[in-house]
This record gives C-alpha cells, structure tokens and sequence, in this order.
C-alpha cells in the first residue's frame, strides 16, 4: 500500500517535471528600469496587464537600484507596462518564459519632450494620448482669441508649424490632406478648413504618420500614405433641433394654430413660436414657455432685493404674458408670436427676446351682490356686456458676465408697449331688502389706453478671498407711463327720490388721464462667515417711486366743461430705506437665523387742481418701524423636513388713501382719504413640516400660518339707506386676523398600481370694519378637503378620481341673520387608454356644484371632454385627434366669494361646446405611450 | 540643458516618493443631470431634447468629498464644505462612507437608500481595471488613464491615477491601481468626481471607525442585488433610479 502510493507519487513529481522542464507553470518576471542614459528609474510603476484587453494582472514598483520583480506569477502572455513621472508611458510584450525567472533585463524609457509636457499637460491641462511613438492631445485646452481660426490655433500647438501662406507641416513633413470629423472638407486643399473654420469648433487634433493610424481611427483607407491631420468637432455643434406644429378646425367656427421651432447647440439657443385661436387660449403653457425661453426659463436671485422680508418690497414683471392667463369668463380670439435668442459661452450669457400678444376679449355676465347693513340689507344685480381689445409689443433682454473669477455682472432691460381699449355696457338694479327696485342705472362706458414700461436692473456680485465672504450691490431703475381716455355715458333712475330734480341724474363725461411712474431701487447685501457655522449677514436696502397721475374730466352735457370735482392732478413721492443685519447658524442640515432692521418711509403727497396751478394740499409723513425675523429650516433625518418663520411686515398706507379727498368717480361709491392713517404692521408666524418615504412614495405635508394686524387699513363705509350711495374712508383698526392651516398627504395602496392623495385645509379669517358707525366682524370660516385616486391597472390604461368638498361660512356681527353659507362640490375623473396599436383614448368629466341657500342658488355644471388621437408616419411624427368639448353643452363660470359685508355670486357666459379636429407634427415625434410620471 | 531637466525632474519625484504616504485629498464631485437624464429608456428624444434645451449650461450640482489614505487604509467621507452657490446655508447630507483596508483585505461601507441606514462589510474583491495609454495632470500630479465598467449600473468608468502617489486608494468605491486615483469620469463626463487639492499630512482620527454602526448589516453580493432591484423598480415606474441611489 505504502509503496504503492510512493511509486505513484514519484510517477507523477516525474511527469510534472517533465513538464515543467518544457515550460515552468509560475515564473518570476524581473527587470531593471533604466532612462535613455541608464540611470535607474526608481519608483517606476510597473504593471502585468493581460494582452488582448489591457486588463491589470499585477503591478509593483522599481526598488532604489531600478529593480522590479513579479514573483510567482502565472506563466503566460503578458503585456509589461512601465509609467514614470515625465517619460511615456513603456510597453513590452511578454511571452510565456522557459526557465523558472523570466529577466527582461534593462529596459529603457523614453522621456517625453519637454515642450509637450509644459506646454500640452500642465499649462493646456490636455491630456496626451500616446500610441506607439504618436502622440494626440485635446485642442480644445488650447485657448485661442474669439474669432480665431484653425490655423491659428494649430500654431499653437506643439509639433506643428505654419508658413505665411498656411501650409501645414507635422514634425518637418508636409500635410497633404485636412480632414474634418474624418471626411473631407471642401475638396483637398487643407487650407480650406484650417483657414475657414472657427477654432472654438474643434475639439481635437490628430495628427496621422500613415495608412494604418489613419484607418485605425478614421476607419478610411485611401490607400495613401501621407501626412494627414483629422479635425474632431466639438459636440456642442453638432446641432439639435426639435418642435412641433398643430392646426385645428372646429364646428361653431372655431380654430386653433400652435407652432414652435427651437434649434440649438451648446453655445446658441434660437426658439420662434406662435399661436393663433379662438378657443380661449390666450396664452401657451408653461411646458411651451420653457421652450420658448430656453435655459434663460430659470435665473434666480434675478429681483435684486437683499435681506429678510417684512415689507417695502415692489416687484415687477418682465413683460411676460406669453403664458395663458385665461380666467375663465368670456370669449376670446388671440394672436401671439416671438422670437428668442440665447448665447451661452464660458463666461458669457445673453438671451434676448421679442414677443408680440393680443387677446380680443366679449364677456356677457351677470352678478349679484348682497351688502349688509346693521338691522338691514340690500342687494344689486349687474348684468353687463364687455368688450376689450388688448394688444403688447415686449422687447427683453438679459446679460450675465462673469468679470473674473470673483465678479460677476448681471444687467437685464425690458421695453413694453401695450395699448388697449373697450367698452362697458352695463344695466345695474339697486334693490332693497324686501326686493322693492330703488334705483336702476344704465352705464355705457368706453376707454383707448396706451401704456409704455422700461425696466432695467443691474446686479454685481463679489466674492471676496476669503470663502464665504461675498458683496453683492443692485440697481433697478423702472418708468412707466400711460395715456388714456375713458367716456362715461350713464343714466340713473332714483326711484325713492321725493325731489323730480334728483329721480334723474344723466353723466357724459370725458377723461383724459396722463400717469408717470418713476421707480428706483437699490441695495447691498453683504455676508461674512464668522466660523464654518455662524454666518452674519448685512443689508440696505433703499427705494424711491415717484408718481404722478393726471386727470381732467369734462362735461359732455355742458360744452365739454372741465369737471372741477372730478379732475386731479398729484405728484406721490415715496422714499423707503431699510438696514439690516442677521446672524445665522448653518450646519448640517439646520439652518436657524435671527435678524431685526429698521426701516423707514418718507410720504410726500402734493395735490393740485390741475397741473401748472398752486398746489392745494400736501401731505408730508414719515414712519419709522424696528422689524425683527427669526426663521429656521431644519432637515432631519429619514427626509423629514421642519420649517418656522416669523415676519413682522410693515407698509406704508397709500398716498391716495392719505390725501384728504374725495374720488366720486362712481357716484355709488365715493371715497375719502385720512390724513392720520398709520402704517399697515402685521405679525406673521408660519410653520411647516414634511416627510417623504422615497421607498415607497409616500409623503406628507401639513402647514400652517397666522396673521394678526396690530393695525391694519380698513375702509369704513357709511350707506345711505334710502338711495344706497356708499361713502368709504379708510382707517387703522387692529384686531384682524387670519389663519390658515393644511394637510397634504399621497401614499400607494396597492405599489405602482393604486395612489391616494388626500388635501384638506382650513381658512379663518376675521375683519371688522365699520358700518354706520357701527363696529362689524366679518368672520370667514373655509373648509376644503379633496380626495383622489389614481389608478394605474397596466402601462395601456391610467385613470383618475377625485371628488371634493368645499364650505364657507360668513358670520356678520352686525347682522347675524345674514350669515351665509357657500357650499360647493366637485368630482373629477379621467380615463387615458391606449386601446389600440398607437391610438389613444382620453376623457375627462368635471363635474361642479354652486350652492348658496341665502340666494336660493343651486347649480350643477357638468363638463365632459373626450378625444381619440392616434400617431401615423414614421418615427410617430404625426397625430391626429378629434375631440368633443363639453359633451353636454353646460359651461359657464361661476364664482362665489363673501367678504367684508358683502357676498358676491357671478355667472359668466363662456366657450361650451364644440367639436375639433387637429394635426400635429412632432420633429422629434409623439411619444408612443401614456406617460406615468410628468417628471423625469 | 533637456538632461537637467530630466536629471530635475527625477529628483523631484524622488523627493515626492520620499514623502510620508499619507493624507487627505479634496474631490469635488459634479454631477449634470441632464446627462443623466438623457440615458433614461423612458423617456422620449422630445423630452431629452428639450430638458438638454432648458437646462444647458445649467445642469451640474457639486459636492465636496474627501478621502483620507495612508498605506494600509483609506476613507471616502463627504466634506462639510459649503458650494459658493449656497450662500452658506447647510443641507443635510445622508450617511456616507466608504472604508477600505488594503492590508487586512475588508471593506466597511455605510450608505442612507431610501431612507435607511445600511452597512456593507466584506473581503474585498480586485477590480477588474484596464491600463490605457494616456497621461494627463490632475491637481499637480501626471496621472495616467484607468477603465473599469460597473455592469449593474450601465457605466464606463476612467479613472486617471498619480504615477507618484503610491497608494491603493480611490474616490466612490473604487480602488486597486498602482497609483492614487484623482479623478473619475463616470459615462462621458454624467459624473465628474475631480481632486482639488492634496494635503500631505500625518493622519490622526480620520480612518478610525464610525463609533456607533446603526443599519441593516449585508455583503457586497447582497448590496448589488438591492441596487438591481432598486434599478428596476424605478425605470418600471418611470422614475429616474439615480435620484434614490448614487450614481
């Protein structure tokens, strides 16, 4: 046994010796690392990499005398691989060694040449690409002047060299041919695209010695071998375009066109749209304004304002309008088209853009009003037919510089003209609480407005040495003006008037109206890092508007006579100044801050019986206020989020509120102003919180806010009780209140196939005012909760459910009985189904409920629109729709709203229904799929 | 002259071998989205247009990391340094921590997904690295060209590491080049993971262990089969997966 099992081992140390004798299994690999001159290369890396893919075996480094070795390691093929700081990288092939130590012996390295490695790695901070004894590197690291040419830039690089004339050498030897993206260029000529192109368009330079480089990276084989160099474009001009075009018929002459083209690549943006319909579009989305604008849709901290908030702030919009503000009423035909144009190149970034809209508006509605008085009420129905022509030129444009690395410039300019104009008829009943008709007056009223805005602000930021230490400065200078006419034509019936004089009173008057806005404001902000985690943060901000409004009245009944009474001429001069300074504490998620500031308004009003004529009053007022802040943000772990803030917000009463005078535009309605009103000051305090489970999806958000007015501008009505004529004076109150809280939570039922969302909220809210002398509260009780279902069975149908519930309570201290109840309600669901090979089925009901006891008011509107798409052609590059709107014919728009002692109900006539047949073409084409998420 | 150079040359990087091996690099890691998004199957050449459109020039998020090495360790943690962008206001930043031992062979790393807490520990596997011919300098140093390829993730990774650091270590979870790694480029530049600065210094407690370890403990086998199924999950929904893991 014993011997047996010797005997086979000894058979088998035999046979493996025997082949090891042929090729040893492990070998040791071993070298020495030498330069051109034989100095040793201590430290040189040393790699093992598997031949055919590069793959890293092993690695080691050379010892003090240059020695490396691989012990013991797998005898086979191997590539040898030595990299050493300033010399090329070395490659050897290994073959699978006969003796059991496989020594290279010296191996020498080359350096590489010292104009490549200063001029091409560290200076261009390219990288170098060496195969073989060729050497590539990135052009684009290469920086040229603007407006540069290939040729210039190719003089700049290392290795190659350019007569007067352009002809191109490569290491001493002629370059025959140019080749750009590996084809030709216009014909043979290199020159023709070094001396053409823009040197901002390459991205990098070969240089090929013959045929075989060539065809390895160009993949042409022409069969020649000859000098060449191959240009590689940038990928930022390798262009992308997309858009989409959409015409539309409909019965009830209806029809709408929609197009949008934008083509861009890295560096240039260019976007046209337009839009043509009369289906109550009077704008586009928002998705299609983002398009429009571009990366130009969001540049934030664009407004200039520094500092926590409390009051003084103006803002002004951009001249947009070119999103759909549709609200609801009425029939409109509109037009809008635009061009824009944004430049994005490294520290440079322009937009510029030109929009034209006009919106031509016809609104029959009908309202009806209930003011409450103490121990009485009475109530007005308006039934009025508008028309309103609006037309707007916008001219914008933004530019951002980046100076240096710490200065940046930001100056933005707006130009808007707009003119406008309409009429008003408008048949209005007083009556009293028992129904009984008091007064009837019927109003034709015209007006032609033109309207002329430019804004332009300018924002400087700094960045000091020290991280974190920034100043930042802002200007903003806006003037505004319009010139307008209005005709007033009314006829008013007193029917409780004893006086045969007073039952009748008839108005003709002209007005011609000239408004002068000038605004300016500016600030400065500056923030210092006392530590890693306590910030401090200082501004001033300062503002000055001054106004002045302009308007003579005439008398149609009396040879156009000027209205003393009714014609005004004010200068407004408001002067706002703010310090302030905060200390924050940042880190790690929390960020809790206190701040206080002063500020103070200076008012100075002068009003004139007509302009160039002694003033008559002037008003001069100033308010002081000290405002603390104290916010906090706090992110916790598991996305749990707690937010806290506290405002307290100071504004200046209005000028036009101040002047002790009185505005009977509408005789119905006069006001008064008060001399010794006080700034509106109200405390703030809102807190929020939310927490997201991104496992599941499921998130929760509740918030809540409160405003209490330490004082507050109310106006103080005295009614006539037997013609209703309203006197109102605005005064300072304290005691008012508002409070709103919410709770939004979504969650799965059933993963990716069954979502609840449930929204409720609560609105309270308080006001008093006074009524005849008598102290009224308003008490508005909101309550709010929806709840929806979205539904997904499979990737071919999505639906959705939502039904919720609305009720107002309005409580009138001084009239108990007249407390109202609002109630409304809604259910909507929808259904999108692709129950076809690329054809789609989508519906969608609406369904609202208006109830008002009080008024006896109870109206359901149901709305169903249904449509059936379906995409053709290649790439789905086209979808054709049908679609019927408002099935049942019920639409109109209904609006209910209770607020001081008064509760409105509005019914206004609207599009109902039609049905529509469109095209759209799609560049890029129509996604072939019901979408799951909106985001990405 | 050009032999003095190299003679310098030499010198110089002797003198840098000669050095303590050990300290902390600075990465700043960007991140643009729209390229991210742009490799989503979901979503249709319209939108990617578009977000491209929207968002160009306008789409990178930066991150400050670090990673402390000396010979036998290293540590990737996230740096409390604020971007320039943040006005000094400070986010939570979720757990995260990738430890390597080179000498023991083990790996220790600690991740927030989804909003838990998890710790993978196990031995450690080589990286299947490919040497490419290319040098380039990052943060001073001549670094030369590295490629490895994450499966799971769909991702072309080049590394570009120091031919003068000799250390095992690396950014993100990647390691095992003969050389310091200093920069990443992940998928065509989706993410860039760059060293700012390299600070020579003699470590105290930056590689110890986290003091408490709170989280499900699994191997790496186990971790790469949650991120698959996390990656699947998310494109069926249609929602980007490299919102909820890193890429």
């Amino acid at each position: 046994m014993r011997k047996s099992t010797l005997l086979l081992l000894f058979v088998f140390l035999a046979f493996s010796t025997l082949v090891m004798a042929q090729n040893p299994a492990r070998v040791t690999i071993k070298g020495i690392v030498q330069d051109t001159n034989s100095t040793v290369m201590s430290g040189a890396t040393v790699m093992l990499l598997q031949p055919k893919d590069s793959a890293l075996v092993n690695f080691s480094r050379a010892n003090d005398k240059g020695a490396f070795e691989f012990r013991n390691v797998k005898n086979s093929n191997y590539l040898l691989k030595i990299s050493y700081v300033g010399f090329l990288p070395f490659q050897q092939n290994v073959k699978p060694s006969e003796t059991d130590i496989a020594d290279l012996g010296a191996i020498k390295i080359k350096p590489i040449s010292q104009e490549l490695l200063e001029v091409v790695v560290r200076t261009a901070k390219a990288p170098l690409s060496i195969k073989g004894d060729t050497i590539e590197y990135n052009a684009a690291s290469f920086k040229v002047p603007p407006g540069s040419s290939v040729e210039d830039l190719l003089r700049r690089l290392p290795g190659l060299e350019i007569d007067a004339s352009g002809n191109i050498k490569a290491q001493g030897k002629d370059v025959k041919k140019v080749l750009v993206d590996g084809k030709t260029f216009f014909g043979d000529d290199p020159k023709a695209a070094t001396k053409n192109l823009g040197a901002e368009t390459i991205s990098k330079v070969q240089v090929f010695n013959g045929k075989s480089d060539q065809a390895l990276l160009t993949g042409i084989d022409d069969g020649k071998k000859e000098k060449t160099i191959n240009l590689e474009l940038k990928d930022e001009y390798k262009k992308g375009a997309f858009g989409k075009i959409t015409g539309a018929v409909g019965t009830e002459s209806r029809g709408a066109f929609r197009g949008n083209y934008n083509r861009f690549n890295k560096k240039e943006q260019f976007s046209i749209l337009a839009y043509a319909n009369n289906i109550n579009e009077t704008g586009v989305n928002w998705s299609d304004y983002g398009e429009f604008k571009g990366n130009n849709t969001f540049n934030q901290n664009d407004n200039g304002d520094f500092g926590f908030g409390g009051g003084g702030r103006y803002y002004f919009s951009d001249g947009g309008g070119i999103t759909d503000n549709f609200d609801g009423r009425g029939f409109t035909k509109n037009f809008g088209s635009g061009v824009n144009y944004n430049y994005t190149y490294q520290k440079t970034k322009l937009s510029t853009s030109y929009f034209y809209n006009q919106t031509d508006l016809n609104l029959d509605q009908f309202q009806n009003t209930k003011t409450f008085l103490q121990n009485n009420s009475f109530s007005t129905t308006d039934t009025t037919k508008t028309t309103n022509f609006r037309g707007n030129h916008s001219i914008a444009g933004r530019f951002e510089q980046m100076l240096d690395s710490s200065n940046t410039l930001i100056t933005k300019a707006s130009l808007r003209f707009s003119n406008s104009n309409g009429t008003d008829l408008k048949s209005q009943r007083y009556l009293t609480q028992e129904n009984a008709l008091r007064n009837a007056v019927a109003i034709n009223n015209s007006s032609d407005l033109n309207a002329f805005n430019f804004s332009g602000t300018a924002i400087f930021r700094h960045k000091f040495k020290k991280k974190g230490r920034t100043l930042a400065a802002s200007l903003m200078y806006n003037v505004a003006s319009t010139d307008g006419t209005d005709k007033l034509y009314s006829l008013t019936k007193f029917f409780a008037a004893q006086d045969v004089n007073e039952q009748i009173r008839a108005i003709s008057q002209l007005n011609q109206n000239a408004n002068n806005t000038n605004f300016l404001k500016g600030g400065l902000n500056f923030l210092e890092p006392l530590s890693k985690k306590i910030y401090w943060e200082s501004f001033y901000n300062f503002s000055n508007n001054k106004q002045e409004v302009g308007r003579n009245a005439f008398n149609g009944l009396s040879n156009n006579e000027r209205f003393d009474s009714l014609s005004t001429f004010y200068q407004n001069d408001i002067t706002y100044n703010r310090i302030g300074s905060s200390i924050r504490y940042s880190h790690a998620g929390i960020n809790v801050s206190a701040g206080l500031a002063g500020l103070r308004y200076d008012l100075n009003g002068k009003v004139y019986p007509k302009e160039g004529t002694p003033l008559t009053t002037e008003i001069n007022k100033s308010y002081d206020a000290l405002t603390p802040n104290l916010s906090a943000s706090i992110d916790l772990k598991n996305n749990t989020y707690i937010g806290f803030n506290y405002n307290l917000n100071v504004e200046a009463p209005s000028i036009t509120d101040l002047q002790p005078v009185v505005n009977n535009n509408n005789p119905f309605y006069i006001t008064k102003g008060n001399q010794d009103l006080l700034p509106v000051k109200s405390h703030e305090v809102g807190l929020d919180l939310y927490k997201f489970d991104p496992s599941t999806f499921t998130n929760i958000s509740l918030w809540t806010s409160y405003n209490y007015y330490q004082s507050q501008v109310v106006y103080n009505q005295e009614v006539n009780p037997s013609n209703f004529v309203t006197t109102t004076r605005p005064e300072n109150i304290s005691g008012g209140t508002r409070f709103n809280t919410g709770l939004y939570t979504s969650f799965p039922i059933v993963k990716t196939k069954l979502t609840v969302n449930l929204n409720g909220n609560v609105n309270l809210t308080n006001n008093p005012t006074f009524i005849n002398g008598v102290k009224n509260e308003t008490n508005n009780q909101g309550y709010n909760i929806t709840l929806g279902f979205s539904i997904t069975p499979s990737d071919k149908l999505l639906m959705g459910l939502s039904g919720s519930l609305g009720f107002t309570k309005v409580k009138y201290s001084i009239e108990e009985g007249q407390n109202q109840n609002i109630n409304t309600k809604g259910l909507d669901a929808s259904l999108k189904w692709n129950f076809a090979k690329k054809t789609f089925f989508e519906t969608n009901l609406d369904y609202n409920g208006y109830k008002n006891d009080r008024f006896g008011f109870n109206q359901d509107i149901p709305i169903l629109n249904c449509s059936v798409r379906r995409l053709l052609m290649k790439d789905n590059k086209v979808e054709l729709r049908l679609a019927a709107f408002d099935v049942f014919n019920k639409r109109q728009t209904i609006t209910q709203r209770g607020y001081q002692n008064v509760v409105t109900n509005q019914t206004a006539l609207t599009l109902a229904r039609y049905f529509m047949l469109s095209i759209t073409y799609n560049v890029k084409g129509h996604v072939d799929k019901l979408k799951k998420n909106n985001g990405w | 002259m050009k032999k003095i150079l190299i003679i310098a040359f030499i010198l110089f990087s002797i003198q840098m071998y000669a050095q303590t091996n050990e300290g902390t690099v600075y990465f700043t890691r960007t991140t643009y989205w729209t390229k991210m998004n742009n490799q989503l199957s979901y979503l249709s050449k319209q939108e990617k247009e578009k977000m491209t459109y929207m968002f160009a020039g306008k789409d990178d998020w930066k991150e400050y990391m670090l990673l402390h090495y000396n010979d036998n360790e290293s540590k990737y943690v996230a740096s409390e340094e604020k971007s320039e962008e943040s006005e000094g206001y400070a986010w939570r930043k979720e757990e995260f921590s990738v430890a390597r031992n080179f000498t023991k062979n083990t790996m220790l790393d600690v991740f927030e997904i989804l909003g838990k807490t998890y710790i993978i520990e196990d031995s450690l596997q080589t990286p299947n690295w490919k040497i490419l011919n290319d040098i380039k300098e990052v943060a001073g140093h001549i670094c030369m060209k590295a490629m490895i390829e994450d499966t799971l993730k769909k991702q072309k990774i080049i590394a570009w590491f120091a031919q003068d650091i000799p250390s095992n270590a690396g950014p993100e979870r990647l390691w095992g080049l003969p050389g310091l790694i200093l920069e990443l480029d992940i998928n065509d530049g989706t993410v860039l993971i760059q060293a700012s600065k390299i600070e020579s210094k003699k470590l105290t407690q930056e590689l110890a262990p986290p003091k408490k370890l709170k989280g499900k403990k699994m191997n790496e086998v186990a971790y790469q089969e949650m991120l698959k199924k996390i990656i699947q999950e998310k494109i069926k929904e249609e929602r980007n997966p490299f919102w909820f893991i890193r890429y």
